[in-house]
């Protein structure tokens, strides 16, 4: 994608004005035109336009507001007359409302605003693997879940609340630390007022009971089976993680972040032709790991394999012995490749198999952590289009689901400031081309031209060899004899 | 990168944190180290991250006393197994030509000038490593030991 996306263009453009002009005018009379307009985020606003002037448009827009409990107005348009604007999404509502009472055709019309869909041609497309790993030739358009936004706090959230939904409760005995009959002995007796155990001839009797800080007392807090075990996640919340993780899952930096290893796939997000897995052929491991290698998925099962390990302290006592990293998800559709390919995988260490439309967060994003290393089958990549919808269109499968949209529409921070947008409005460097370096310091005793600087007098100096002429003199006289003579003279 | 909307800084404010690449010591302030072989200071920082930036240059040791850069295609960031093209520069060659190819690799076409230095500064250092260290020498006896020696 270039600049352009900074660009701002009209999202309320009107994507059939200039396609079929012809068909609208000879429609007008026959059809109402209801639309959805993508306002903000995901809000919206429906307009129904065409209605015949045999109605009021006032009154059917206070009838309409108190039914359907919405705002609305009508606003005249020179090219389409009085056209009525609701609040939200009132297609379905109006389809049904228009249709039957007034005997008119209802034209839902979805009216899209996403850049990707203005610019069809240029929305990215992934190849489908065939054998060996091979292109098969064919692809396939990326689905809209993988532009969800990637946001790692929703999903370590949501991951940390969904991790604690397989626990099991347990509890210490109800009982423990209160199965004997003690009692204080109470003051005056020089002994703490702690219940004491009662009776004699053991070495048990007189001792303190039930306090947590008493031997085999009770512990303190003594844990309840009725614990909160279960932690309730907004199911906008967990829809919102899962495309984020999917997101995410075509991100090749984040997947060599989570340690796969992807160094020879060919493609991310990878996509293996359905065709391969016709007929059981990965019903046997040996099989499916042939069709994991031949996809260059083969490196990040070997390394799970190797990376199993003991764990470390008690949990090896406690049903988790061994610790290994996760290797390659397998998305299939059941439904076209069957669910042979399930007990194919299921022995090879690492590799996990999910149908694609009951996708799991826990298998998406393991830790918490963004970019597993996902392989596709194309019936499965083929439906995630279905299964999530897009921006604007609601999900097929799931109820009253949008895929949530970027903020931003470029993150590309470098890109962003050397636009030109931002650029036109930015003050010119201070400065000029060449930065001032502080001076060099050079030596006067070894540079003439510098020492000149410093003493005018060095050059006649120089000239008249002043320096040398104590040398030249040589060496003073000695003292006369009869001098240190007197000189010494007591 | 796939979509505008994940740039690497996107994906470096996602992994900074936590990435298998990444060593964490409690000693000497909790530095923190880098294993990316396409980090050429391995030192975890935004602008040796290689892994997360669409061109990045990575210096290792080859064979023969040899030293092979590896860097980033752009335009096959979802293409792993294309995505790094390698290089090597034998070690018959001269340390001086090594240096001069691998800093024109870095630094010419708009790649990464930024990173000449720390690149040649590997190559350099991956050449020295093959060096065969100096013999220790043995040590002279001093005092009364010398005196007792020289007898």
């Amino acid at each position: 994608m270039s600049i352009e996306n900074l660009k701002s263009f009209d999202p309320f453009h009107d994507a059939e004005a200039d396609e079929d002009t012809s068909q609208v005018k000879g429609q007008q009379e026959d059809y109402v035109h209801i639309r959805i307009q993508q306002r903000n985020g995901r809000k919206t606003l429906t307009t129904v336009q065409g209605l015949p002037t045999k109605f009021d448009r006032k009154k059917i827009l206070t009838v309409i507001k108190k039914k359907f409990a919405c705002n609305g107005t009508v606003v005249i348009d020179s090219n389409m007359g009085e056209v009525i604007q609701l609040q939200g999404d009132q297609r379905k509502v109006m389809h049904h409302a228009s249709a039957p009472s007034d005997n008119l055709m209802a034209h839902t019309v979805n009216h899209q605003v996403e850049p990707s869909d203005f610019k069809m041609a240029s929305r990215p497309t992934v190849t489908i693997i065939g054998k060996d790993g091979t292109p098969s030739g064919a692809t396939h358009p990326i689905p809209t879940v993988f532009a969800s936004p990637i946001r790692p706090d929703i999903v370590q959230q949501v991951h940390t609340g969904m991790a604690k939904n397989k626990r099991q409760p347990y509890a210490v005995s109800e009982k423990a630390g209160h199965q004997t009959s003690a009692e204080s002995w109470g003051t005056g007796r020089a002994v703490a007022r702690i219940p004491r155990v009662s009776g004699g001839g053991t070495h048990r009797a007189g001792q303190a009971a039930f306090g947590n800080m008493c031997r085999s007392g009770r512990m303190f807090a003594p844990t309840k089976i009725w614990r909160k075990w279960h932690i309730k996640i907004n199911q906008g919340q967990k829809r919102f993680a899962t495309a984020s993780a999917l997101a995410a899952s075509a991100v090749a930096p984040l997947l060599l972040a989570r340690g796969h290893q992807i160094s020879n796939v060919p493609e991310v997000p990878l996509v293996v032709d359905s065709a391969i897995f016709e007929g059981g052929a990965a019903a046997k491991t040996a099989n499916a790991f042939a069709i994991l290698s031949a996809v260059g998925a083969s490196a990040d099962v070997i390394k799970a394999k190797k990376s199993k390990k003991l764990r470390a302290g008690k949990g090896k006592m406690r049903g988790r012995r061994h610790r290994q990293r996760r290797g390659p998800l397998v998305i299939y559709d059941p439904e076209v490749d069957g669910t042979e390919l399930v007990k194919g995988t299921r022995n090879l260490p690492g590799v996990e198999t999910c149908p694609v439309y009951a996708l799991n967060l826990l298998q998406l994003a393991p830790g918490g952590h963004l970019g597993r290393f996902i392989v596709w089958t194309s019936a499965a990549f083929k439906a995630l289009d279905s299964i999530y919808g897009t921006t604007t269109t609601p999900s097929e499968l799931k109820k009253d689901f949008l895929l949530p949209s970027n903020v931003v529409s470029q993150a590309d921070l470098t890109r962003l400031i050397n636009s030109s947008e931002i650029q036109s409005v930015l003050r010119a460097p201070k400065g000029g081309s060449l930065t001032k370096r502080a001076a060099v310091q050079k030596n006067p005793l070894r540079n003439k031209q510098v020492m000149l600087r410093f003493n005018p007098y060095h050059s006649a100096f120089v000239k008249n060899e002043l320096g040398q002429q104590k040398k030249e003199a040589g060496k003073p006289l000695k003292t006369p004899e009869s001098f240190l003579k007197v000189l010494k003279e007591d | 990168m796939a979509s505008p909307q994940v740039s690497s800084d996107l994906v470096w404010e996602i992994v900074r944190s936590n990435n298998s690449f990444l060593v964490k010591r409690k000693a000497s302030g909790g530095v923190q180290f880098s294993r990316d072989p396409l980090n050429l200071t391995n030192k975890h920082s935004r602008k040796y991250a290689g892994f997360v930036n669409d061109k990045a240059i990575g210096v290792v040791p080859a064979e023969k006393n040899g030293v092979k850069v590896l860097s980033k295609k752009t335009e096959a960031v979802q293409q792993p197994a294309k995505s790094t093209t390698e290089t090597t520069y034998s070690g018959g060659k001269s340390a001086r030509k090594t240096y001069v190819a691998v800093a024109n690799q870095t630094a010419k076409n708009g790649y990464r000038a930024d990173l000449r230095q720390a690149a040649v500064a590997r190559a350099s250092a991956i050449r020295h490593s093959y060096k065969e260290p100096k013999p220790t020498p043995e040590p002279k006896p001093r005092g009364t030991k010398a005196k007792k020696a020289a007898e």
